[in-house]
């Protein structure tokens, strides 16, 4: 297990550590996360200048505060159109976008879709947690149906979406789901959506201990990091005819890969075209 | 578990004395899940019967996904009443695994058997049940210098470097077949006719020069038993651990208490003080994992590998 040596990556090292200890409940999954991705940051090499962080509202728009490096707390479901802005204006800049599922779903459902049918180059990161824990729990489109939420106090009758199917129909690049428990396999899946030249979106399944977990008693935060590993299935038996006996099916790992041109370079040679006196696409 | 039974008679019976040595031979090959024990085993199966011989195999080969112990028994003679192969008693040994071959010696007829091995090392995960950092593992220690001495004829090769030499590691048990054919009295054409039906379309000239290479060292090794060739190649060196020390490093002010780090501590050795902060309870049992180090949300805890060697010097 040559993975276990982190190779000198000190987490304090890209967190604003005036701002520590962070916000976030006690065993709220997003700070796994957002190790995993500094984790990520650091093996690549990436300079924290060359770094650039766009995150919405919620808890998982609180997660990009914290890293030391260009971070930008934009309005509620937008943090993919101003990315794409930065990314157009600024190709040079690694640009993560780190939104949550209700932001990217539902208020900015609208904006993911138009970001995968782009594939410009952004890596965006889903931290699924499966509720609004920042507003106090209220059903997301994620949240599994029976779940109990603030505005569900009989249970959720309507079907979660699957971000991931979502993603892949509408062009994304590259397509990957993990869970917060595997910490080294989500650093790579993270790594491999920095280095992917394209559009890859990237759902984190997390956990909301605090609101999500104690209404539907799933148990305390060590219990719930757990049961990730149950509802987890690898990407290998994704084709498998038999079906496993996980009730939750969950597909983690690179799950879909779409190779179409990156919109940025369309953009800048058809920009170069219109500035030299011809048309678009000329 | 399963376990196979394979006879088969060519033509009419053979009535004892049509094949030259009326002696029913044994033929003992192990090794671990992948390495093609089972093929080497029905190549010479099927060469016996094109022999006109009778041939009893018999395999286990149930926890072989896993790495687990996979051995195949292959009798053949005139006459062979069972499938399987008493102790001491079989002719030729052929391990694909150092351990294997090692663990498996006392079936080996002692005054004349041919002990066959590939020195490649497959370290099962229960060697390493020590998890402390730099533990010893439970592998088996015998050099190959040691076994040749104690087997009437043994032949030690590092048959999974020599395949990779070759252009496809996979061909090691090829290797080792052709080792196999230098040591029994069939015609070199029938083994390599044989071979060929057996091998995956495309990959029949790589098996042909693994076999011919397998053949060609043996015979090097008997002419000259001091050459390269003759020499027992030395065991892989157990990986070098560095002299480490493991030191957590505790954040109490970042620390939340949401117990993750307790739970899911393999070795147990944290746990919660009275002010609900978490605390390295029994540092001797901390092994370095690191599990606490990723699962912590708070970033609470940091596991240091601390280089003794370079502090000391």
């Amino acid at each position: 297990m040559t993975e276990t040596n982190p190779a000198g990556f000190e987490i304090r090292d890209y967190l604003r550590l005036d701002l520590m200890p962070h916000f976030m409940c006690p065993g709220c999954g997003h700070g796994i996360a957002l190790r995993a991705l500094l984790w990520a940051v650091h093996e690549l090499g990436i300079e924290k200048d060359e770094l650039a962080i766009v995150s919405g509202i919620g808890c998982s728009g609180r997660v990009g505060g914290y890293i030391d490096a260009n971070t930008y707390h934009v309005t509620h479901g937008r943090p993919l159109a101003f990315a794409t802005g930065l990314k157009l204006a600024r190709p040079d800049l690694k640009v993560i976008v780190i939104t949550g599922d209700g932001d990217c779903l539902a208020i900015g459902g609208n904006h993911l879709i138009h970001a995968c049918r782009r594939n410009l180059d952004l890596t965006c990161l889903m931290l699924n947690n499966e509720v609004y824990g920042m507003t106090g729990g209220q059903v997301s489109p994620t949240t599994a149906e029976t779940r109990l939420t603030t505005t569900t106090p009989a249970g959720n009758t309507e079907p979660a979406f699957d971000a991931c199917q979502l993603a892949e129909a509408a062009g994304a690049g590259l397509v990957g789901r993990e869970v917060t428990m595997q910490t080294p396999a989500l650093r790579n899946l993270i790594k491999q959506g920095l280095e992917y030249p394209g559009f890859s979106f990237l759902e984190v399944i997390s956990d909301c201990t605090e609101i999500y977990g104690r209404k539907n008693d799933l148990g305390e935060s060590a219990e719930m990091v757990l049961s990730q590993k149950s509802d987890m299935r690898p990407e290998a038996y994704g084709n498998v005819a038999d079906q496993p006996f996980r009730p939750n099916r969950l597909l983690t790992g690179v799950l879909a890969r779409n190779e179409r041109p990156e919109y940025g370079e369309t953009y800048r040679r058809h920009a170069d075209g219109v500035a030299n006196g011809g048309k678009a696409g000329a | 578990m399963t376990t196979d039974t394979a006879s088969a008679e060519v033509g009419e019976r053979q009535q004892p004395g049509a094949v030259a040595d009326p002696r029913t031979r044994n033929v003992l090959i192990v090794g671990v899940g992948g390495q093609g024990v089972i093929m080497i085993s029905k190549v010479l199966a099927l060469l016996c019967q094109t022999q006109g011989m009778q041939v009893k195999q018999s395999e286990v080969h149930g926890m072989a996904k896993r790495g687990g112990v996979v051995f195949s028994h292959v009798r053949y003679g005139a006459q062979v009443w069972s499938p399987t192969i008493p102790m001491g008693e079989a002719d030729v040994l052929i391990a694909m695994e150092w351990a294997e071959g090692v663990r498996w010696l006392p079936f080996l007829r002692p005054e004349s058997g041919v002990f066959i091995a590939d020195t490649q090392q497959v370290i099962p995960p229960f060697a390493c049940r020590n998890r402390q950092f730099g533990a010893d593992m439970a592998y088996a220690t015998e050099t190959p210098a040691e076994i040749i001495g104690r087997v009437s004829d043994g032949f030690a090769l590092d048959a999974g470097r020599m395949a990779e030499e070759l252009g496809n590691a996979r061909a090691g048990n090829t290797i080792l077949l052709g080792t196999l054919s230098a040591t029994l009295d069939f015609p070199l054409d029938d083994w390599l006719s044989v071979l060929n039906q057996f091998v995956p379309k495309g990959t029949e000239e790589i098996n042909r020069q693994a076999f011919l290479l397998g053949r060609d060292w043996v015979e090097k090794a008997r002419q000259d038993p001091a050459g390269p060739a003759g020499l027992a190649p030395e065991l892989a060196p157990p990986p070098i651990q560095p002299d480490i020390d493991v030191r957590l490093e505790i954040t109490a002010e970042w620390c939340k208490s949401c117990d993750i780090c307790v739970k899911l501590c393999p070795e147990r050795c944290l746990e919660l003080d009275e002010q609900q902060i978490v605390r390295l309870k029994d540092p001797d049992a901390c092994t370095g994992c690191r599990i606490c180090e990723w699962l912590c949300p708070d970033f609470a805890i940091a596991v240091h590998h601390d280089n003794l060697a370079e502090a000391n010097a």
